[in-house]
């Protein structure tokens, strides 16, 4: 059990370090460099970096507010 | 009522910080929507690091564990004479 919850920790922790560091150097450190850089190759273009983000935001919202309404239902319905 | 109040006053605080220093100009243009988005998106990455750094350092106890156990069997032996519902063994 104990080491299952480390697992999913050491998990969580990497994806989150992964992701800031990715988002970190498109935000960041791609404006000064090159544009015939190689590394631009793995680096999807800037716009995205807006898109993504705002599209997973609003997706979460969208999620949130389904849930809500579903639970109001259930418990509508359960008092009828 | 007045939680959201608060939470909406502190958005609009903010944002008006935000509006102040693009038009002082102390913050690049170009970058005036990415920025505020990166934050948020840092915000959410530090939060899910203290979530698996905290699932990381959990202390398990295993003796509590052994004595819940052995507390859990003595009330289900103490109640279930007297009719007390223990559910399933």
């Amino acid at each position: 059990m104990e080491l299952a919850d480390r697992a999913v920790g050491l998990l969580l922790s990497f994806v989150s370090l992964s992701i800031f560091t990715y988002y970190t150097f498109w935000v960041i450190i791609l404006p000064f460099v090159d544009s015939d850089h190689f590394i631009h190759q793995h680096f999807l273009p800037q716009e995205y970096a807006i898109l993504i983000p705002v599209f997973a935001g609003v997706v979460l919202l969208c999620l949130l507010c389904v849930f809500i309404g579903f639970v109001m239902l259930k418990s509508q319905k359960k008092k009828a | 009522m007045k939680h959201i109040v608060k939470i909406m006053t502190l958005l609009v605080a903010i944002s008006a910080l935000w509006g102040g220093l693009l038009q002082i100009s102390m913050v690049p243009r170009s970058h005036a929507l990415l920025l505020p988005i990166y934050f948020v998106v840092c915000l959410g990455c530090y939060g899910l690091l203290m979530v698996g750094v905290g699932l990381m350092q959990f202390p398990t106890c295993p003796q509590e564990a052994v004595l819940l156990q052995q507390d859990i069997i003595e009330a289900k032996k103490y109640l279930k004479p007297r009719g007390v519902d223990v559910g399933s063994d």
